[in-house]
């Protein structure tokens, strides 16, 4: 879902460009791994608290997909996940203190699209979670997919692309419905609840954290239907290619250790192995890890550290986690999912 | 996750068959792979005659059967095990398939390939094999199907090896490696997928990758 809101980044940036002659507006330009390792720690942007994603217990630690993509980074870098410093921001926000060098990566669950990068001079390295709107329906025998919705009463979110993906949907389905429309995620479910609308809309994420609210979870289903992308990832800024290809192949080497078997259980053993795929990727052959200014065994520390996507998937949003959202989309390509790595040789 | 009963003696699972290194035809050419250890693994005896109440057979909910996403080339009615995952999954076409918790085979009893359903039977009886009788002499040397045997309510036999998809009468089982190289799956889902594939019907079994090697 993406709110229809204009953020005033450029006009921002114009003024400040004209008061600071350019200094604000440029970031960090192509330094960022020097500052990075200078000051010591990692600044990564994170959300205020959306559970899964990013969001501090009682006592300040923080938990979450993008945070475990923030410790991998630190591990890759450091040698050591602690050394991330976890900086929230607001929607609105997010991407103007990415530009302007506050935070070196944003991990805030945020939608990779074109205008992202274009209008604010960003670049996405990777998709961590692959969302995208479904429907929350009553458990029930009958259905089993969103084409047997035909005159359904929808509950959904105003004023968010979230409508416009539903009606594309029915409309291109042949479908009937009835939009029942709210101005808050919150109030969409109470009616629901209510039993003003027999479907809950939204994107998968939210659905299922939207259920955890509900008296009765296990009395409704999210249908295994996506209607739309949604891709979540981490963006860093466009001027320091070296940076964005860290921050891309840590992403990467997450997903590949899932794929070739390694775990933050058997990274030792993966030490010794002899499969070429497995070595290059541990970093006992190649130099993959000093081309991008970083030791060899980078990956082996990011894995050891949080585990692989998979790992983290289970942990945090999977079925390890209070969310218990099945892998769907974000499976592996080889295993009815969507993740896919480029290989590392 | 709730367990059941552990035994002292190391089990055997109930579908070993008389054999103690399973031996694959060439036609099946399904691989036997060494595993390395895992934390999941189940050293569980069976327990003839026990009977699961239903509330043993509700499920931690990622194990309870649902419909979910699921990307593969493979047509609908094929059924595909992810043994590292475990989960069973019956393709439906169009990007879905309905997955079933399963338990699967313990490291060292683990293998792949791709193998067809040969035979089905409902309520099949049990006939532990000698390995078996050996270590666990007070176990019935024949049990006729029912309630209360470890084979549950159906089987599925898989190709000519010694391998079947069946239920169970130890529902906490599910999610866990514990038999010898079959999947086992609580008798409501093994009713299920029963009615749902006939013989014939191809299983593809995977595996997750070693680093090893």
């Amino acid at each position: 879902m993406s709110i229809r809101k204009h953020t005033s980044a450029t006009l921002l940036c114009a003024s400040l460009l004209s008061i600071m002659a350019g200094a604000a507006c440029n970031g960090a330009a192509a330094q960022t791994l020097k500052a990075v390792k200078d000051r010591g720690e990692l600044i990564c942007g994170v959300s205020h608290g959306l559970p899964g994603f990013a969001a501090p217990d009682s006592s300040g630690a923080w938990s979450g997909i993008d945070v475990d993509y923030c410790r991998a980074v630190a591990a890759a870098v450091f040698h050591d996940p602690e050394k991330v410093r976890f900086m929230p921001l607001g929607v609105e926000e997010r991407f103007d203190v990415l530009k302007s060098g506050k935070i070196d990566v944003l991990a805030h669950n945020s939608t990779w699209t074109m205008s992202r990068e274009t209008d604010f001079g960003l670049t996405f390295v990777g998709v961590n979670y692959y969302d995208g709107q479904g429907f929350l329906v009553h458990r029930s025998p009958e259905i089993a997919s969103a084409l047997e919705l035909d005159g359904a009463k929808v509950c959904v979110q105003k004023g968010t692309t979230t409508i416009d993906n539903l009606e594309d949907y029915f409309k291109s389905n042949n479908l009937k419905y009835e939009a029942i429309g709210e101005s808050s995620q919150d109030d969409a479910r109470k009616d629901y609840e209510a039993g003003k609308c027999n479907v809950l809309t939204s994107d998968v994420s939210q659905l299922y954290a939207l259920r955890l609210q509900m008296v009765n979870p296990r009395d409704h289903v999210i249908l295994p239907d996506v209607i739309s992308k949604e891709p979540l990832g981490l963006a860093v800024r466009q001027d320091d290619t070296q940076w964005a290809e860290i921050v891309k192949w840590v992403d990467f080497a997450l997903i590949n250790a899932e794929e070739l078997g390694i775990s933050s259980k058997n990274v030792d053993e993966a030490m010794k192995s002899t499969k070429p795929a497995v070595r290059r990727l541990m970093g006992l052959d190649g130099d993959f890890g000093p081309k991008m200014g970083l030791s060899s065994d980078w990956a082996a520390n990011a894995i050891r550290a949080v585990g692989n996507y998979g790992e983290i998937y289970e942990r945090d949003v999977g079925s390890k986690s209070k969310l218990g959202i099945p892998r769907g989309l974000n499976e592996l390509w080889n295993l009815g999912g969507i993740q896919y790595a480029p290989p590392i040789r | 996750m709730r367990r059941i009963k552990i035994f002292g003696l190391a089990a055997l699972g109930i579908c070993l068959a008389a054999l103690a290194a399973p031996n694959m035809s060439a036609a099946t050419t399904p691989t036997v792979i060494a595993a390395p250890s895992g934390a999941d693994e189940m050293k569980v005896d069976d327990q003839p005659g026990y009977v699961p109440s239903a509330e043993s057979e509700q499920l931690d909910p990622q194990y309870q059967r649902q419909m979910v996403f699921y990307r593969t080339t493979e047509p609908p009615g094929t059924i595909i095990v992810q043994t590292s995952e475990k989960y069973l999954y019956l393709v439906q076409g169009g990007n879905r398939a309905l997955r079933y918790g399963i338990g699967v085979g313990r490291d060292g009893f683990q293998w792949k390939g791709l193998v067809k359903i040969a035979r089905k039977q409902e309520w099949p009886d049990w006939r532990p094999p000698p390995e078996m009788i050996e270590r666990q002499p007070y176990l019935p040397r024949f049990m006729a199907g029912g309630p209360g045997n470890p084979l549950g309510a159906r089987a599925m036999y898989l190709g000519a090896t010694v391998y079947r998809i069946h239920g169970t009468n130890q529902p906490d089982t599910i999610g866990s490696k514990v038999s010898s190289g079959c999947f086992r799956l609580i008798n409501p889902d093994v009713i299920d997928l029963y009615d749902r594939v006939p013989v014939g019907t191809r299983v593809i079994v995977h595996q997750a990758p070693s680093v090893e090697g």
